[in-house]
């Protein structure tokens, strides 16, 4: 049958349309995904690079800087360096990224078409989490060769790493879909990635810290995937872990929620 | 005839009411045809073509699709009414298949059915040799042609174009032209938002002539020609430098109007033509290298209109002061 035979959707909906329920919706999700993973499709050995670039020198600054430390110092430093990537392009990188996409109008292409916020919200949250979990991997691989020393490994290092990226994720994902101006986004993005990286307890133990931005460092993801991956990697799954691993839920919850409200793209008041 | 769009007196204010995008404007989109919206930049066109696929929502009255308000059923408008905005940036990693595929996908369509109607775009667009392309790597013509692909793709009932022809070489234009004609003649209803007044002509039933967010116009392009100037146009080319004489030589017959370095336009009275014609015929020493008569176009009304309406606005702006 040529195209000009067939009926228009809509008037005859026996055409091949696809069933309605959880077929549609995985299949909007995973074609959403391809999307997204397309922009970093050609270039994912940069992006793998960038994440890493950063965190590597300063893993190996901190190597060259500290004289004799301690398990807990060594651990901190590798556990810190691998967030400090997902901060890096997770959080900082994803920010822009999407900002961008918004004041590019490239959000009126998907208010056209007839997909779910939740499934778009999703695949780009996705597309940061897999574009972060090598980094993750190399930063630990490098970090336990530099130092010398074994982790713990255990299948509780899978969602704790899960989480903590996807929480961190969730905050870039936020401020790129609330950003009101590209270049406000791409300053406040930065400024935020170094004031978490370096002034909450990613690479410090929280009590070297002031009062304030203890209780500042309260409010970020990273600081409960900071402690979560210490704590499984030194000695395996505990308490800490636990309370942890619900708190960085919580926070991939209200980042999801979050950024499902603040995307209006389909009905701009 | 049934409605698809009712455009019920919207308008569209921003920054607190000192920019007016759309002012009262009230008409309605009939099944099956094709409605031209015509208008200078910064008309309002896009502003309403966005509020009618509920990008945007009015700041009062109220746009429906088939009887109920788009802002109560966003995701059915979308569902049923196919938008072409601008290039596909948002595709530009994918590849010329991937882009049409997946947006026929996101549309409802199964991927096998996708993939067909992908190719038979391809091949209609003389574009398969770039199917497996990036569409970063293809030309900015190649990109547009995509684009409207994705409005094509999944066959909509409704199709809305804003611009789709810009930057086209002219065979790729005409291909569009002729999509869009196809579509319409199996049945779809489409919305076209172009400044191209003189292809546009070609294939649409109905125009609406919208200015300083306000509906002018909006009538059968017949009619609407109807209420234009309705003198002959002789579209005239002089001798090289001989216009002037040319000019003098025609002053009796009707007004002429300097259209270019050798073109002259002299409009003249229907029933002066076939004198005229003969005048021309039976003086070989006229300094003419080309004439021809042309009727009046869809250009002529939407000029016609917007010169009546901008006398109308002065009008009302000396009796106020």
């Amino acid at each position: 049958m040529s195209m000009s035979e067939l009926p228009l959707h809509g008037v005859n909906q026996e055409q091949a349309l696809l069933t309605r329920g959880a077929r549609r919706y995985m299949v909007e999700l995973g074609i959403l995904f391809r999307i997204q993973f397309s922009i970093i499709r050609d270039s994912w050995v940069w992006v793998i690079l960038m994440a890493s670039m950063f965190p590597f020198m300063t893993l190996m600054f901190m190597r060259f800087f500290m004289t004799n430390p301690t398990p807990d110092m060594i651990i901190r430093s590798i556990t810190g360096n691998m967030l400090f990537g997902v901060i890096a392009m997770g959080m900082n990188g994803m920010a822009q990224e999407i900002s961008w996409q918004k004041h590019q109008g490239h959000f009126t292409f998907y208010a056209a078409l007839p997909i779910s916020k939740f499934n778009f919200v999703l695949a780009n949250l996705i597309r940061g989490l897999i574009s972060n979990i090598p980094s993750v991997i190399i930063l630990a691989i490098i970090g336990q060769l530099v130092y010398g020393v074994t982790f713990h490994y255990s299948w509780g290092l899978i969602p704790v790493l899960l989480l903590s990226i996807f929480s961190i994720v969730g905050i870039g994902v936020c401020l790129g879909f609330s950003s009101p101006n590209h270049q406000l986004t791409n300053m406040l993005s930065q400024v935020l990635m170094m004031v978490v990286t370096f002034l909450t307890p990613i690479m410090m133990d929280i009590h070297q810290l002031p009062k304030v931005l203890q209780w500042f460092s309260y409010i970020f993801p990273s600081t409960y995937a900071a402690e979560a991956l210490q704590q499984i990697l030194l000695t395996g799954w505990t308490t800490v872990v636990t309370r942890d691993a619900l708190i960085l839920s919580g926070f991939s919850v209200v980042c999801y929620l979050v950024i499902n409200k603040s995307v209006s793209w389909r009905v701009n008041k | 005839m049934n409605v698809v769009f009712e455009i019920d007196h919207v308008s569209k204010v921003y920054k607190k009411g000192k920019v007016k995008a759309n002012r009262d404007i009230h008409f309605d989109v009939l099944k099956g045809e094709v409605l031209g919206l015509l208008g200078p930049n910064g008309a309002g066109k896009s502003t309403l073509i966005q509020q009618m696929v509920a990008h945007l929502a009015p700041s009062e009255g109220e746009i429906r699709y088939e009887g109920v308000n788009v802002l109560k059923q966003p995701k059915r408008v979308a569902q049923n009414v196919a938008y072409y905005a601008q290039e596909p940036h948002t595709l530009t990693s994918l590849k010329v298949w991937e882009a049409l595929c997946f947006t026929g996908m996101l549309r409802g369509i199964e991927k096998k059915e996708a993939l067909r109607q992908a190719d038979e775009l391809l091949e209609r667009f003389e574009m398969t040799d770039l199917r497996t392309k990036q569409l970063k790597h293809i030309s900015g013509g190649q990109k547009r042609m995509v684009g409207i692909g994705t409005a094509l793709i999944g066959r909509a009932p409704v199709l809305i174009f804003d611009e789709p022809t810009n930057e086209l070489d002219p065979k790729k234009r005409r291909l569009v032209w002729d999509l869009i004609q196809e579509r319409n003649q199996e049945g779809a209803t489409v919305i076209l938002v172009t400044h191209n007044v003189l292809e546009a002509e070609q294939v649409v039933d109905r125009v609406a002539v919208i200015n300083h967010g306000r509906l002018f116009a909006i009538d059968h392009v017949s009619k609407l020609k109807q209420k234009v100037d309705q003198r002959l146009k002789f579209e005239l080319v002089s001798e090289m430098g001989k216009s002037d004489e040319l000019e003098h030589k025609l002053a009796t017959w009707g007004e002429f109007v300097k259209t270019g370095e050798n073109r002259l336009r002299l409009l003249i009275e229907k029933q002066e033509a076939s004198r005229l014609l003969d005048f021309i015929v039976g003086n070989p020493q006229l300094p003419i290298e080309e004439y021809a008569v042309v009727p009046p176009s869809l250009e002529d009304v939407y000029f016609y209109i917007e010169k009546e309406k901008e006398h109308e606005h002065v009008g009302a702006a000396s009796a106020r002061g």
